[in-house]
């Protein structure tokens, strides 16, 4: 799927509207903020729910504590702030305070990935996904897009388990099928086909619906409960994998679908796309980050040729 | 601080019980943060045998994880959990963790590592307004960033029903406060911060109940209580030495030299 030529949305609108809406029928439901108000949209929400908006400032590990605490007192509560500063910053607080404790705090973490673009590395988080995972009772998400945005938010604010949901920053393509709901543990096929599995989270999965030759795409959204059964059923099925991801390669999903091939006991022909023990860099078009690190459309179309032409 | 013609106050025979307990229990488990529960015993004792507070409704949040035997005593003491789980502290098969654990009845929060307590205990402080919420963190715990956050949101959002009880012996693991990190003038940075603060001697039941009730009574200032204590206070060999931070297996000789000691 070419970008330039899509439909482009704001996850973080999406999430914020949502947000928005929930609040009026869950009079417990809370945003906790970090000093970065303006930035995740939630102006809005401050403006009216003024009682539960509550502003931490620029304090991880404390956000992290009062919304373990507030979750404790029977809240519903979501830790809204760049994912390079929670969990960047504060995985201490979040494994003691949230996790250990066993409370159910949903933590944002916005501005996943290189697409964070010109902000440049410090802004770019791209080890947010093996944090969480590691952490015992912790579930991870990532969202394809706005649409998928809306749903997941709504099913997240149901659940009473520890969450991370990872967003993004620049307008991205709406490709979700709008009739598929979202479910924790669940994967969603959005194209299939027989040479090759692809599958990831988040925008960069987008760019490889249509390429050729023929390609079963799934949309990891649910990380962690990872959705074994669909994933192991299609690697069956096509004996290749393409793990798509952007994040560090180490900690990261492929890491689990391989964990996930090798015991399973199946023959796959196995291979990556996901950033090489590297820090991120500045760049008005995150696009042109995709490039230089390698994970761009044309390095998609590399890999699969690599998958396919391997015996 | 004692009213004319009480010579014993009625905390001094449960706060030798507990010691007792406290010092049976690392002993039998070779091991355990004995300086520091000994320091905060009098201040939970305080806190739990009196009726300033009902922690079946207000909440007690003991930050400093390390402090556990002194609670785990205290809710044996109270019949939260069975006296004989005690013996089996931070055993592979017992539910009391080496620090302290919300999977035991009447703890919580699960803590140990340090300068979490404050922010947690204002979370829960915001969200249940109609009750008191009591953290207990220590005098070597205020090195970490985290609680100057805490200082600073509770200042923020007036909140008048939290209140941080610093249990002040001065010791840290390895060495006194003053030399690893000097955190003086603690009340006078409270202050600043927009605090209310008393500064008492931590082992006086008196002073205790009496600074605890003026805590309670703030209406929108969070409130700070300095205890001054000593760190492993009741066994004279002991106090104010923090190589008794945390101790290992204790030889048959110094337990029995300890144990009378707290028997008398």
């Amino acid at each position: 799927m070419n970008w330039k030529n899509s439909n482009l949305s704001s996850m973080r609108e999406a999430f914020a509207d949502t947000i928005f809406d929930l609040a009026k029928d869950d009079s417990d439901l809370y945003v906790v903020s970090v000093g970065l108000r303006p930035s995740i949209l939630m102006d809005k929400f401050a403006l009216r729910y003024k009682t539960r908006f509550i502003e931490v400032g620029v304090a991880e590990n404390n956000a992290a504590g009062v919304s373990a605490g507030l979750a404790k007192s029977g809240k519903n509560v979501f830790l809204c702030t760049y994912a390079c500063f929670s969990p960047g910053i504060n995985l201490a607080t979040i494994k003691q305070s949230i996790c250990e404790n066993n409370l159910p705090v949903k933590i944002i973490g916005f501005h996943g990935g290189l697409l964070t673009g010109e902000l440049g590395s410090s802004h770019q988080m791209l080890e947010d996904i093996a944090l969480m995972r590691s952490l015992p009772t912790m579930e991870v998400f990532a969202p394809l897009d706005s649409i998928e945005t809306i749903k997941m938010t709504r099913v997240l604010a149901k659940s009473n388990r520890s969450t991370y949901m990872r967003l993004v920053r620049p307008d991205t393509p709406s490709c979700y099928p709008p009739k598929k709901g979202f479910t924790i543990g669940q994967s969603q096929i959005l194209q299939t086909g027989k040479d090759v599995t692809v599958l990831g989270y988040g925008p960069i999965l987008t760019q490889a619906i249509g390429l050729k030759p023929s390609l079963e795409i799934i949309n990891i959204s649910s990380i962690k409960p990872l959705d074994e059964k669909t994933i192991l059923k299609s690697i069956k099925k096509t004996g290749r994998c393409l793990v798509i991801e952007d994040h560090q390669q180490i900690g990261g999903l492929g890491e689990a679908v391989a964990t996930l091939i090798l015991k399973s006991g199946l023959k796959c022909k196995f291979a990556q796309i996901g950033v090489d023990n590297q820090f991120g860099r500045s760049s008005h078009d995150p696009l042109d980050l995709y490039r230089l690190y390698g994970l761009s459309t044309t390095d998609i179309i590399t890999k699969i040729n690599y998958l396919i032409s391997k015996k | 601080m004692k009213p004319w013609g009480q010579s014993v106050h009625p905390l001094t025979n449960v706060a030798r019980e507990l010691r007792l307990s406290v010092l049976d229990m690392i002993n039998s488990a070779g091991s355990g943060h004995l300086g520091g529960s000994f320091s905060s015993l009098d201040i939970m004792t305080a806190l739990y045998f009196t009726d300033i507070f009902n922690f079946d409704r207000d909440h007690f949040i003991l930050s400093a994880g390390h402090l556990c035997p002194t609670l785990y005593a205290i809710l044996a003491k109270k019949n939260k959990i069975k006296n004989s789980l005690l013996s089996t502290y931070s055993q592979i098969d017992s539910i009391l963790e080496g620090h302290s654990s919300s999977t035991v009845p009447g703890v919580e929060f699960s803590s140990g590592s340090l300068g979490q307590g404050l922010s947690f205990a204002s979370g829960l402080a915001l969200g249940d307004k109609d009750h008191h919420t009591v953290c207990l963190t220590t005098d070597g715990e205020h090195d970490e960033g985290q609680i100057w956050e805490a200082i600073m949101f509770a200042n923020k959002y007036h909140q008048g029903n939290l209140i941080n009880i610093v249990d002040y012996n001065g010791q840290q693991i390895g060495g006194t406060t003053n030399e690893i990190m000097p955190l003086e003038e603690l009340a006078a940075k409270y202050i600043r911060f927009g605090w209310t603060v008393q500064t008492i001697n931590g082992h006086d039941y008196y002073a205790l109940q009496k600074a605890l009730k003026i805590a309670k009574n703030s209406s929108i200032y969070p409130a700070c209580i300095i205890a001054k204590t000593t760190m492993s206070k009741g066994i004279s060999f002991m106090e104010n030495d923090y190589h008794y931070h945390d101790v290992k297996k204790l030889s048959p000789e110094v337990y029995k030299l300890a144990h009378n000691e707290l028997e008398k």
